[in-house]
């Protein structure tokens, strides 16, 4: 959007707050939220006036209304969860041929190493739904939701490292400083809850974290800050700086802000500027946050059948199931984008028994989310990613043993699922060799993905754009991206 | 015209168009700012620079291409005579697979722009060069119909465009905004109510000018501008990257400050941040301020490739270069010929060229100092460091006077003799040499210790101690004497438990390339660490006896190491309780010609290839051993005696640990004695490529340094330097460097600049709103020696800047962005102000300059949830007194996880360079306005300000509260609602007193003593409201 429209929307947001009654004094804002809280929770859409889409948004029906992605950070081994190769187990500890390592470039982990011997996955697969889906013993549950989701077998990226490559899966480039996914949706689509924020950013606790995250997976980058994703977070406050000081409860609240809103409606009338007006609309939803925020975090209300589905640890702040309820809360509530970054998949070594701890607290919850979704009609306007930054590679990083192996990062290939609004379930995308090493049919780039996420979300990703720095930014980079036409519902 | 030569529907678009251009008589098409952007955003992309998308040959972004023959006769654009014109066919063609741009394309031409283009061509086509490409020129200064409002050069350039559009400026602003607006703009700070009133008596007619002088002078000036350059360099504290652990960089900050106060000419401020380091002579001064250059975001994340990143550090540096002082986007090219500027990729690469060779290393090591560096201790520390040399020159000394004395023997066995067990101990009273030491989730440091209570060491002096109440750890890894494993040999160590804090378990775990093998003894579930049932973790039996030394012995087959393995590292573990740790290491059974321990031979096979050696050392050990000189010789023997001879050892102890204590009291001076990173070519120069499609592993024509064929060349073309290019950079005739540095100051006290893109002076970028102010306050500038603190002065001693900001509807819609300024600048200040601000207004800022990053109030988990387990900026530990008062140009920066103050008000995480910030309005900023902690407690402060220096009467208080946020005193219908919500907080603090006491508690500093906690508490709710006002937040 050129700068002239930005204006224009500023402006017409600013207007909605004139017109909401801010001549009627504090009182009438402080009740403002009832309108938004007597519709039924799903029932909200586009409609909200607080924070709307920009004029030419969406391009064309969405499918999907919101965004829930599950960023497995680290990155988890495809050849171990998803990409079945039965065939693996006749090169145990061999080497992998150079017909197929083609010289391709490893990190400096392993490229020193003197051998690259093949590791077969030790654990065993077997076919779900109706659409016979390869899934391994160690996702018992989600596999139950195979013909929910399309499986992608061939997403590839450019980086081979953790940081440029988180900063690639997230914000379509490797060179920090661009606006995130989730940034850009809430940029483009605006928001539909007027008393959450747009983008919220969830990160589970994991015990000894190997890996970092960075806050630039969820920056605004370029964008205005106000699309940064809020972290909801396990410790203190949920979010910033939410609750009132000690000694202060809402009623004081309230005195001290119909004062400060009063003072700043005279300032208004002195000055004329519709940025004191945006102002006291921003104070007032400040004050409305400090209830809704609390009220999405109070689990109270949620069934004893529903907590149970979840998993054990669905009630402990900080836990992956915690969080996966908390994205179908925020879903419900009209969030426009949640993304849970759980840390803990960069298993170079030991990777058998790790896999299983991360899948132990993951695969329950992942499943128990997709079912409530469907459970309150969410699933089809929702859209379900999984997936981490890179793939594993075949060969064992460190000492191979049958039962202990290690894999450095692999680039080249990985996989990917989709659910939810938008997208076939039940289908199968992509295949690579043998080795899990090459992709031989479909490659899907990432920025072929997050094309789809938009499309998905009404968004067309070639016209999708914010000019900075003297280019049309886009989420998907400046190459020939498209969607995955054959993914789309 | 012939219409019937064009398709009706154009014709009748076009015969609109122009129908109501000529009812207007419209002033000359002006290329540059008219016609030039229509073909940038339209055309470029595919008929502009980059050759390599070039399509059908044209180029319509240079004269020639522009006027150049197309095939039938036909040229791209024929002066005066649109429809012999083949760009003009083109943009009017009704054939969708021959009208331009293509439909595809998704840019298509308005009709106004098709008959801009229709216009230009009628009067003549006239090229130009792009404006910003073009050496400005000093025009005269417009005549304007009120004369009597410019105050200096600057105005009449502003009101000639007022009174082009019809608007006219606003009455100067009165006396106590202005004085706020002011002191707020030049120091960040506002002004206090004392200074509002000798103002206000001033009645002089230069009383503002003297205003502006005086805050020129403070040192809080500087401290002030330092923040917006900070922002274009990339500051940081911290790597950026990965673990992205702590750099020092600091004194580069601090210099940026002493550069503005002391008003640096901007040429030097710029040759010295480029190329300080080439200087001959270079002053301390100048070699800081080339840390610009280090600023950048580095890496040090395993796996990573070195060529990747030596080539991508270039890359930033190319690129922030160009961005801060020529406002282009050489970025574009690195990947292919620049879509919009005249920058070819190989031109890009020939600036990268003047970066390429950075001495700085591809890996920064994840250390506080990666080299280059530069040490500034003050004069006492450093005669702490001359005198701690001096001792441990003579403790040294002793060393070799004793190693003199002994006469060292090889060991001869006989061939079929029986080999004996040897102990060789390892750790001992220190870890062992080269050893890299570190604490897992111990909540205090590493301690050798002497006797405690009864406790005495197992060996030597010293033990390990550590009292944890979870899984912690001592641990080393790196050591240059690794232990060899022998067959059948055991490792062994010295453990007491504490009876009264006995530890669930205890673990050794030995490091060889990572760490995946370890002992435990007790609970086997206590310590998390390794899969149970492997060489991982070895169950070894139950918790050692309590109250007394335990060897622990394991066989080196449990735990499956093989002959010959290396073991560089080891690591102490226990689950919770009070352990002591003592003389550990290997009982080897073993050949003593083959024990480095005993035989200068075996040692020297050994450490043939010991990277961690004295260079003399490994030198002498490249030499046979036959033919070595005597010197060698000695050095060998020495050096082996010293350090690894068990014979020699009970002698040397004692003077090894003498050298030892010295060298950790120099450590501790060297590490309180601050170091910047400064930049510095490596000696032989890198050879420069272009990279294809900006690969860095794709090289291909070699380049020299050199700058973009549209520019004046280099002076000194002979293998050009950084000086050279930097030179350049700020040569008078430069057509970019001034005005892109007065673009920014505009933008700084303006809001927004002349030129909207500060960071894009290129074609994409939005023309100046006014090129000819643009031009004379770049001449100015340079001509004034370009000196910042005049040219800042000028800006805001202007009638423009004076102005009053009230806006009303119609202006608001005639000009909704103040890009014509009927109006003064009025906009909300940026994060570190406001928490400045409400330090300041309630007492509580402590004003030092300089120093390390501190660490005020931040909420818990900022940096915890992002950050690595290893990274020594995982735990934010938040300082205490002073630190939490500073300002906030000296808080601690760790760009993965910036301050919430920066990141929730649109500061930049420092990551790359940021001309710009965006100013949103959000309920998070709201919420932190409202609720922080630091803001509470200046709340607070300001509360008890208000109580002890306002009066006696609630009014005066109220009244003195408000002129110390607004520097105004409120009105009767504002003191009113102050007064009644004060009224309100009385009376419900007053019912719960409790909830007053914790209010008036929250924050380090305590609650003046005396006053009425009721009475307090609701002055705090009343200073919150205060510091939360519209205007407090606002420069109006």
């Amino acid at each position: 959007m050129n700068p002239l429209q930005e204006f224009a929307l500023n402006q017409s947001r600013r207007q909605f707050f004139a017109g909401a009654g801010l001549s009627l004094g504090s009182l009438a804002l402080a009740t403002m939220p009832g309108a938004l809280k007597a519709a039924p929770l799903a029932a909200r859409n586009y409609g909200s006036t607080v924070h709307p889409s920009l004029p030419e948004l969406p391009h064309f029906p969405a499918k999907a209304k919101r965004l829930i992605y599950l960023h497995m950070n680290g990155a988890p081994s495809q050849i171990d969860l998803w990409d079945y190769k039965p065939t693996l187990k006749n090169y145990f500890d061999k080497e992998l041929p150079a017909s197929i390592r083609m010289g391709q470039r490893l990190t400096t982990m392993t490229s020193g190493q003197q051998r690259f011997p093949v590791a077969p996955s030790k654990f065993n697969f077997a076919q779900h739904g109706n659409s016979g889906t390869w899934v391994s013993e160690l996702l018992p549950n989600t596999a139950k939701n195979a013909d929910d989701i399309s499986l992608i077998r061939s997403v590839h990226t450019n980086a081979i490292n953790h940081d440029p490559a988180c900063t690639f899966v997230m914000t379509g480039t490797e060179v920090p400083g661009k606006a995130s996914l989730g940034s850009w949706l809430s940029y483009g689509l605006g928001s539909i809850n007027s008393d959450l924020p747009s983008f919220v950013v969830l990160t589970p606790f994991v015990p000894n974290p190997s890996q970092a995250l960075f806050t630039r997976m969820w920056s605004s980058g370029f964008l205005s800050s106000k699309h940064s994703g809020v972290m909801l977070r396990d410790k203190g406050d949920p979010v910033l700086y939410i609750k009132n000081p000690p000694g202060v409860d809402s009623t004081t609240r309230r005195t001290m802000l119909d004062g400060l809103n009063q003072l700043n409606e005279l300032n208004l009338q002195r000055l004329g500027d519709p940025e004191t007006q945006a102002r006291i609309a921003q104070y007032e939803m400040a004050f409305r946050m400090q209830t809704s925020v609390p009220e999405l975090v109070d689990l109270s209300k949620e069934s004893a059948a529903t907590l149970e589905m979840y998993g054990t640890d669905v009630k402990t702040p900080g836990s992956f199931t915690y969080c996966a309820l908390l994205a179908r809360r925020m879903a419900e509530r009209g969030v426009r984008a949640v993304q849970i970054n759980l840390r803990g998949w960069d298993q170079h070594g030991n990777l058998p028994a790790d896999i299983t701890r991360q899948c132990k607290a993951t695969d329950q919850a992942i499943h128990a989310l997709l079912e409530d979704l469907k459970r309150l009609g969410l699933f089809e306007d929702t859209l379900v990613v999984w997936g981490g930054e890179f793939g594993r590679t075949v060969y064992s990083q460190g000492t191979l043993t049958a039962a202990n192996y290690g894999r450095d990062h692999h680039p080249r290939n990985f996989c990917m699922f989709m659910a939810g609004g938008g997208i076939k379930g039940g289908y199968v995308h992509g295949e690579t060799d043998e080795f899990s090493y090459n992709i031989v049919k479909d490659p899907v780039h990432l920025n072929d993905l997050n094309a789809t996420i938009l499309h998905c979300m009404g968004v067309d990703h070639s016209r999708f754009s914010y000019k900075f720095q003297g280019l049309d930014q886009r989420l998907t980079g400046v190459e020939e991206h498209s969607p995955i036409k054959a993914l789309l519902a | 015209m012939k219409p019937t030569r064009l398709n009706a529907i154009a014709a009748a678009l076009l015969l609109a168009t122009l129908q109501s251009a000529s009812v207007i008589a419209a002033p000359k098409v002006d290329f540059a700012r008219e016609i030039r952007p229509i073909l940038s955003n339209h055309c470029f992309s595919c008929h502009g620079p980059d050759e390599q998308k070039r399509k059908a040959k044209l180029r319509l972004d240079d004269k020639t291409g522009l006027y150049a023959a197309r095939e039938a006769g036909l040229r791209v654009v024929v002066p005066n005579e649109p429809l012999k014109s083949e760009l003009f066919k083109r943009i009017t063609h009704t054939d969708k697979d021959e009208v331009m741009p293509p439909p595809a394309h998704a840019k298509p031409l308005s009709a106004a722009q098709v008959a801009l283009m229709k216009r230009w061509i009628e009067e003549g086509a006239e090229y130009q060069t792009h404006w910003a490409f073009v050496v400005p020129s000093k025009s005269a200064l417009p005549k304007i119909g009120n004369s009597k409002w410019a105050r200096n050069g600057l105005d009449p350039f502003i009101a000639a465009k007022l009174e082009d559009r019809k608007l006219s400026n606003a009455a100067e602003a009165d006396k106590q905004t202005l004085i706020r607006r002011v002191t707020l703009d030049l120091t960040g700070l506002p002004p206090t109510p004392v200074e509002v009133e000798a103002f206000l008596a001033d009645k002089s007619a230069d009383a503002y000018e003297k205003l502006v002088d005086r805050l020129l002078q403070s040192p809080r000036y500087g401290e002030h501008m330092a923040r917006f350059w900070l922002d274009l360099a990339r500051y940081g504290d911290t790597h950026g990257l990965h673990l992205d652990n702590e750099r020092s960089m600091w004194p580069y900050r601090d210099w940026v400050v002493q550069a503005f106060n002391k008003n640096l000419p901007y040429d030097q401020f710029t040759t010295w941040q480029l190329a300080g380091d080439l200087f001959p002579n270079a002053t301390q001064d100048q070699q800081v301020a080339s840390g610009f250059n280090r600023c950048n975001v580095t890496t040090s994340e395993g796996g990573s490739i070195n060529e990747e990143y030596v080539f991508r550090y270039a890359v930033d540096r190319t690129d922030t270069t160009v961005a801060v002082w020529m406002g282009l986007t050489a970025g574009c090219a690195v990947c292919h010929d620049h879509k919009f500027d005249p920058i070819s990729q190989k031109e890009f690469y020939q600036l990268y060229a003047f970066f390429h060779s950075a001495a700085d290393p591809a890996m920064d090591g994840n250390i506080l100092l990666t080299p280059p560096v530069l040490k500034l201790a003050t004069p006492d520390q450093k005669k702490q460091l001359d005198d701690l040399e001096k001792q441990i020159a003579e403790a040294r000394q002793k060393i070799a006077s004793e190693i003199a004395k002994i006469t060292y023997v090889e060991p001869v066995v006989a061939p079929d003799a029986k080999p004996e067990p040897v102990e060789r101990v390892w750790v001992d009273d220190e870890f062992p040499a080269g050893a890299q030491a570190a604490v897992n989730g111990g909540t205090h440091a590493l301690k050798f210790t002497e006797a405690v209570g009864a406790v005495k060491p197992a060996g030597g002096k010293k033990m390990i101690q550590r009292t944890d109440a979870a899984v912690a750890q001592d641990f080393f890894t790196s050591s240059t004497q690794p232990l060899i494993v022998g067959a059948n040999d055991h490792l062994f160590a010295h453990v007491y438990i504490d009876p009264a804090n006995p530890p669930k378990a205890v673990m050794l775990q030995y490091h060889i390339g990572g760490w995946n093998h370890r002992a435990n003894w007790g609970d086997a579930d206590a310590i998390a660490y390794g899969q149970k049932g492997t060489t991982q973790k070895v169950q070894m039996g139950p918790l050692p006896k309590a109250g007394e030394w335990v060897r622990l012995e394991i066989p080196v087959g449990k735990l499956a190491l093989a002959v010959g393995t290396k073991i560089d590292g080891m690591a102490f573990t226990q689950s919770g309780g009070n352990v002591f740790w003592d003389k550990a290491g290997i009982t080897t059974i073993t050949n003593p010609l083959e024990d480095p321990t005993r035989s200068l031979a075996a040692w020297e096979k050994q450490n043939k290839n010991t990277k961690e050696l004295p260079q003399p050392v490994k030198d002498a050990l490249k030499v046979e051993a036959a033919k070595r000189t005597p010197d060698q010789q000695k050095t060998v023997l020495h050096h082996y005696l010293e350090t690894a001879h068990a014979g020699a050892q009970p002698v040397l102890a004692p003077h090894r640990q003498q050298t030892k204590s010295l060298q950790d009291k120099r450590d501790v001076v060297d590490k309180a004695s601050p170091s910047t990173f400064i930049m510095a070519d490596l000696p032989q120069r890198r050879e420069a490529h272009v990279m294809i499609r900006g690969q860095y592993n794709k090289p291909g024509d070699k380049v020299a340094p050199a700058v973009p064929a549209i520019f004046t060349q280099l002076a000194n073309t002979n293998n050009p330097s950084r000086l050279d290019l930097a030179k350049w950079i700020v040569d008078p005739k430069h057509p970019l460097t001034a005005r892109v540095a007065v673009n920014r100051y505009w933008q700084q006290f303006f809001g927004t600049g002349l030129v909207k893109t500060g960071a894009d002076f290129g074609s994409q970028g939005e023309p100046p709103t006014h090129p000819e102010l643009l031009d004379w306050l770049a001449m100015t500038f340079v001509e004034s020696g370009w000196d910042m603190k005049q040219f800042v002065k000028l800006l805001v001693t202007s009638a423009t800047y004076r102005q009053e900001s009230r806006v009303t509807p119609a202006l608001l819609a005639a000009d909704p962005e103040n890009r014509f300024y009927a109006r003064g600048p009025r906009f909300r200040l940026d994060g570190e102000v406001l928490r400045d601000n409400a330090l300041f207004v309630s007492g509580l800022i402590v004003e030092k300059l300089g120093g390390r990053g501190v660490r005020p109030y931040q909420p818990e988990n900022i940096w915890e949830p992002v950050g690595f387990e290893s990274s020594n900026t995982r735990n934010y530990v938040q300082d205490k007194g002073e630190g939490l008062y500073r300002r906030s140009l000296y808080t601690f920066i760790k760009r993965t996880a910036p301050p919430p103050f920066m990141s929730t008000f649109d500061g930049p995480n420092r990551e790359q360079t940021c001309a710009r910030r965006e100013r949103s309005n959000t309920p998070l900023q709201a919420l932190q306005l409202l609720n922080d902690i630091q803001h509470i407690e200046a709340a607070r402060n300001l509360a008890q300000r208000l109580i002890t220096e306002g009066g006696a009467k609630p009014e005066e208080r109220l009244d003195f509260g408000f002129r110390i946020v607004t520097s105004r005193r409120p009105t009767v219908a504002e003191q009113g609602i102050l007064k009644t919500s004060l009224d309100k907080h009385l009376a419900r603090f007053q019912q719960n007193k409790p909830a007053a006491e914790q209010l008036i508690k929250y924050g380090e500093s305590l609650a003046k003593a005396g006053l009425d906690p009721v009475e307090l508490a609701a002055y705090t709710m009343v200073a919150n409201l205060l510091l939360n006002l519209d205007e407090t937040l606002t420069k109006n």
